[in-house]
């Protein structure tokens, strides 16, 4: 049989449950419907309605801001571009100003905190306010939606205060805890003396989920071992899972779905290991993009 | 059909001997030749045309009409079934729907060329903004100790000597082992951890004697002495200093050099020779620790 014939053929079987909509406009206009219906329902509660409702947006709305179509027709040009880059500088000078409050208020907590700076291409750890590890950022992603806010210069007003970790999904285990019973004598103990301690080459890919709708996923640069990448797929899994499964408990609540502003970061496995392994479960994270 | 049954049971009389099939003479004989069950065949009444189910490819072309009632329901099944698919496909999508919804709708201008129509106040803010930047940056900056303090990496067991953010030196130690230790008989259990955040150093030791603690015996499958026991004191083992850190947590040396770099202790901060006398010499009491 050709390919030609094969994809024919399959394509017949795949219709032919349907072939009895033919003959019957009734049935045609119920299946329609029926299909449409509830993907339409799902796509305006999930889609269309988080995004209208913006959270960043309503934030950060500013009474102060006036119509800016209304001033440029009154405004030389030239006038309009100078205020434009004076603009920009400001917006530039209230994301630092944002940021170094934010590290000012992560130096008062006791745990250590994590400094994501998007425009230096570092990630640090701090304790107290001092860094204590400086990780080179790789290369890193962002949501369309960061940039949306930076050209709005609204995005100071959502990073002016540290974001808190709420949830923390990882391909290895936050503590590399072994269980050692006691032994019962001093023969047994010798015995244990020689086992050889296991070097851990576990993979480092995790996602940490803050609040004001922050999640900040981190990848090991390092190309993932056969069993590392089995790891991330189902660590994959178990990332869309729990989006999917949080759609529908807000469903199931009569609330809408949150979107999260993702940032994807990659540094080495060493740096991802260290500040996964570092960071408390209520972590706090000071941002600059 | 029947004659020619009983032809074949009258003429193919098999004998079954020694497990073999054997033909008989008189079977031979008696053979059917192929030009006699032709003629039998012939003979044989053929049975009349019925009525025949249609083929697959005959069906697909013309498909018997449904009741109706029975095609709506049909419709309803299909069509909500696909919808279900479609529908848990839009979920599981839906973040990515939502960036590019954020991509393609429309955004108002730079709002920040909103806030004034005055450029001369906007750059007055704009210097207001820089001096707060600046004077931010300088509390920041003083954050950091002045005097040397010490950086201890768990995750991969190293040390930084540090002074005023400059790195005076590095080194290799040994960290906790994350060992879970379980004790069936006493029904207690130590976990061996070295402790992350900020420290100080509390006190300062040359040649500390060990005072081991209650695990230490049971690890060793050793029974317990009382509290103030000679046996709980050892010396020469933590090598010619120790620091303390509080709740019973050093910095200190070690016997057992070889295994520096790896995380094997109990909680306490090991240390080279070389690495401790500097460490040793470079921190002073209220001298910071960060451990991570």
């Amino acid at each position: 049989m050709t390919r030609q014939n094969l994809g024919v053929a399959l394509l017949n079987r795949l219709v032919k449950p349907f072939r009895f909509l033919r003959q019957n406009r009734k049935a045609k206009i119920i299946f329609f419907l029926s299909l449409i219906s509830f993907p339409l329902f799902i796509f305006i509660v999930t889609v269309v309605l988080p995004v209208a409702q913006n959270p960043f947006e309503a934030a950060a709305e500013d009474e102060t801001f006036e119509n800016f179509e209304a001033l440029s027709d009154s405004t030389p040009a030239e006038i309009a571009t100078g205020r434009l880059e004076l603009a920009k500088k400001m917006a530039a000078l209230e994301i630092d100003q944002a940021f170094l409050q934010t590290r000012l208020e992560l130096s008062k907590k006791d745990s250590i905190g994590l400094v994501v700076d998007l425009i230096d291409g570092t990630a640090n750890l701090e304790v107290k306010g001092v860094p204590v590890r400086r990780c080179k950022i790789l290369r890193y992603r962002s949501s369309g939606l960061a940039r949306r806010l930076r050209r709005q210069g609204r995005l100071h007003q959502w990073l002016a205060m540290p974001f808190i970790l709420q949830e923390q999904l990882a391909t290895l285990p936050k503590a590399p805890i072994r269980i050692k019973e006691a032994p019962k004598d001093t023969i047994e103990a010798n015995e244990s003396k020689g086992e050889d301690l296991p070097i851990e080459q576990r993979d480092a890919h995790f996602t940490l989920q803050f609040d004001r709708n922050l999640t900040l996923a981190v990848e090991q640069a390092q190309p993932p071992s056969f069993s590392g990448r089995l790891r991330e797929l189902w660590y994959d899994l178990r990332r869309n899972f729990n989006e999917a499964r949080e759609a529908v408990t807000a469903l199931i609540y009569l609330q809408l779905p949150q979107h999260y502003l993702w940032i994807e970061i990659e540094l080495s496995r060493e740096d991802a290991k260290a500040i996964y392994r570092a960071l408390p479960t209520r972590a706090g994270l000071a941002l600059r993009l | 059909m029947e004659q020619l049954t009983e032809l074949n049971f009258r003429k193919f009389s098999v004998n079954v001997a020694y497990g073999k099939k054997v033909m008989t003479e008189e079977t031979k004989n008696n053979a059917v030749q192929p030009s006699a069950l032709q003629e039998v065949l012939q003979n044989v009444e053929k049975p009349a045309e019925v009525e025949r189910p249609p083929t697959k490819s005959e069906a697909i072309k013309t498909p018997p009409a449904l009741p109706e009632k029975s095609a709506a329901g049909k419709a309803l099944l299909a069509g909500s079934s696909l919808g279900l698919f479609l529908a848990l496909l839009t979920l599981w999508l839906a973040p990515v729907w939502r960036e590019w919804m954020f991509a393609i709708l429309p955004e108002s201008k730079f709002a920040m060329q909103l806030r004034t129509t005055d450029i001369k106040q906007l750059q007055k803010e704009a210097q207001r903004l820089e001096k707060r930047v600046a004077g931010l940056q300088k509390k920041h900056a003083a954050i950091t100790p002045r005097l040397p303090y010490l950086i201890v990496d768990t995750s991969e067991n190293l040390i930084h000597v540090m002074k005023a953010g400059e790195q005076l030196h590095e080194g290799v130690c040994s960290t906790g082992s994350y060992v879970l230790l379980r004790s069936a008989a006493q029904q207690r259990q130590w976990m061996f951890v070295t402790p992350r955040g900020m420290y100080q150093i509390r006190g300062k030791r040359v040649n500390p004697v060990w005072a081991k603690p209650d695990w230490a015996f049971i690890e060793e499958g050793l029974p317990v002495p009382p509290l103030g026991s000679p046996e709980r004191f050892e010396a020469g083992v933590l090598g010619e200093y120790a620091l303390e850190l509080g709740d019973g947590y050093l910095i200190h040396g070690t016997l057992y050099k070889r295994m520096l770099g790896m995380p094997v202790t109990h909680g306490c901060v090991r240390l080279g020779d070389e690495d401790l006398r500097l460490v040793y010499k470079n921190l002073q009491i209220g001298s910071k620790v960060f451990i991570y």
